[in-house]
């Protein structure tokens, strides 16, 4: 029973966003790190072999060359092994290529499940595991906030408007989950060492048999225009007042804004 | 080239999902700019009825199905639908549900996606999308490239588009064309739990009262939801009371939970850390109260208030109460 996980290096939440002269973000501005909603995904698969249902765990990413250093974090929280996808022609890939490409590692790796987190936190579209489960034709299990292996079959907690249900499929899988699988662990030193001993491959394109013209230059979509957003006002401070006039103040702006 | 535009119009429990509205206006007034229809594709339990989208703004529906299952089973018959109307766009509402179905026609079809989008118009025949990406960083317009593959798929958060009111006449309904089974209805649904209590749609409220760690316990959301009432609004939560077990995560706004819209969001012992912001920085008014001068939500808000939130809700739940009469 092997599980390979999806992830993406993206820059830090907080850190300062550019984008190149022809309007793509400047990853090599920004520092980077493992998407941290990819982080649940990995820490869901490591519990799961820690717990004896799967036996491996690897990790898959598409990115440049040194998307390797997520990788190779990844493997110091724990898993046997790793894949990289780097072409230069995949610069700039949008949703549908980025499945496309994935659909055809995970199609080499053959994963009981592939795993991945519910969104990225740059373009948080979270369609890759859709596009990726109807491109290599096998169920998707979806947003779970628990993700188990028994016998032949994947079940996924899922949370519904009102409560939540179970949802069940016959593995192979591709399958996301939520932020609620349990707080990612941080890699130790002893993992961080061993990290560097386990196997990654780097595999171009044509190593998964594609073209750049299969992928339509890497993207169905492309960005016209990039700007800062409008600013706001500035925030109006209440404070150093008595708890009878900030909340006088606070009832004179609801009834300003026609909000009472 | 079409031109007409297609939108997932989702049913539960027998009527149009509030999402399904949206989307049939947003389709509505996308159609004028392209000189097309909107076409619904109706999933869900009472999609049959999809007639009615008709007053929403809806041309034609297609039934994708009438029963309640994940609506990725709909993959299939949506392919199918898409390929007999040939639309220019098709509107998918950024929810669970919505992004599956539109991710596995991405996968299907081959087709451009755009979103979670804060805009999108049509202007000579060609999709423009604006998106906020990078936790609201950067805002982004994009197009189909040249060549794409059509519809362009757009996601669409909750209340980008009002609902039409008082809309009249009927939608002509037909069957979705014939498809094969596919895997994604190897998928279904062996349990259901519903919650304990009802649990508030957060997209639907006009105003929001949001509590984050600062209320410190299940019972010190009392005063929020008493303010709620007053202002005649719904009560959210940030992640870390969600995860403390003090509110349903149905009611979790963020980048994991809702992303809301709504007129006034009032933030309660809520810092404003980026990924709780990222899920109401859209709405049009933003109060928030908090006893630490230095909370990031402090730089963002319209109104910040320095204050003890249990002194200052109830003073203010009272205020409210006298000056509306009730």
């Amino acid at each position: 029973m092997k599980i390979v996980v999806c992830l993406k290096q993206v820059p830090t939440t907080t850190a300062e966003k550019r984008y190149t002269a022809d309007l793509r973000l400047d990853r090599a501005a920004a520092e980077a790190v493992i998407n941290p909603l990819d982080e649940y995904a990995i820490e869901q698969a490591l519990r799961l072999q820690e717990s004896g249902a799967v036996d491996a765990v690897g990790f898959l990413s598409m990115g440049p060359a040194p998307a390797a250093e997520a990788l190779r974090r990844a493997l110091a929280m724990g898993g046997d092994d790793a894949t990289l996808v780097s072409d230069p022609a995949l610069a700039g890939a949008d949703a549908w290529a980025t499945a496309r490409v994935l659909a055809a590692a995970l199609d080499r790796l053959a994963p009981d499940v592939a795993l991945m987190g519910m969104a990225s936190d740059d373009a948080r579209g979270s369609l890759v595991p859709g596009a990726v489960a109807a491109l290599r034709g096998m169920p998707l299990l979806s947003y779970g906030s628990e993700l188990r292996i028994d016998g032949s079959v994947a079940r996924v907690r899922r949370l519904t408007a009102a409560g939540f249900d179970i949802v069940e499929a016959p593995l192979p899988v591709v399958a996301s989950v939520t932020d609620q699988v349990g707080e990612p662990r941080y890699a130790s030193l002893k993992g961080i060492m061993a990290a560097k001993r386990k196997p990654m491959e780097t595999w171009s394109l044509a190593d998964l048999g594609l073209s750049a013209d299969d992928l339509h230059g890497a993207a169905l979509t492309r960005v016209v225009e990039a700007r800062r957003p409008e600013a706001k006002a500035p925030t109006e401070r209440v404070e150093n007042m008595s708890a009878d006039d900030a909340v006088t103040r606070i009832a004179d702006w609801l009834s300003a804004k026609k909000l009472i | 080239m079409g031109k007409d535009v297609a939108f997932l119009a989702e049913f539960s429990d027998g009527s149009p999902s509030r999402s399904a509205l949206e989307l049939a206006a947003g389709a509505a007034q996308l159609a004028r700019q392209s000189g097309g229809s909107a076409v619904a594709l109706a999933y869900g339990l009472g999609a049959a009825g999809a007639a009615i989208l008709g007053a929403a703004g809806a041309t034609r529906a297609i039934v994708l199905s009438d029963r309640a299952s994940p609506a990725i089973v709909n993959a299939a018959a949506a392919a199918a639908a898409v390929r007999a109307v040939a639309p220019l766009a098709l509107l998918a509402p950024a929810t669970s549900n919505g992004r599956d179905l539109a991710a596995a026609l991405v996968g299907l079809l081959g087709l451009p996606a755009f979103g979670p989008v804060r805009a999108v118009t049509i202007e000579g025949g060609r999709v423009r999308t604006e998106q906020a990406t990078l936790q609201g960083t950067v805002i982004t317009v994009s197009e189909p490239s040249e060549g794409a593959p059509q519809p362009a798929v757009v996601l669409l958060l909750a209340s980008t588009f009002n609902p039409i009111e008082g809309g009249t006449g009927s939608a002509a309904v037909a069957a979705a064309p014939a498809s094969e089974a596919d895997a994604f209805s190897a998928a279904v649904i062996v349990e259901s739990h519903p919650a304990d209590a009802a649990v508030a749609n957060l997209e639907e409220a006009s105003i929001i009262v949001a509590g984050g760690r600062g209320v410190g316990s299940a019972d010190g959301f009392a005063p929020l939801h008493e303010l709620a009432a007053a202002l005649g609004g719904a009560v959210g939560a940030s992640r870390a009371a969600a995860d403390a077990g003090w509110v349903p995560y149905q009611l979790q706004i963020g980048q994991t939970g809702k992303v809301v819209k709504p007129a006034l969001y009032v933030g309660c012992g809520i810092s404003g850390a980026i990924q709780h912001r990222v899920g109401m920085q859209t709405a049009e008014n933003v109060l928030a109260i908090n006893k630490d001068p230095d909370a990031p939500i402090g730089e963002f808000a319209d109104l910040f208030v320095v204050g003890d939130l249990f002194t200052i809700v109830p003073k203010l739940t009272a205020e409210i109460r006298r000056r509306k009469g009730i």
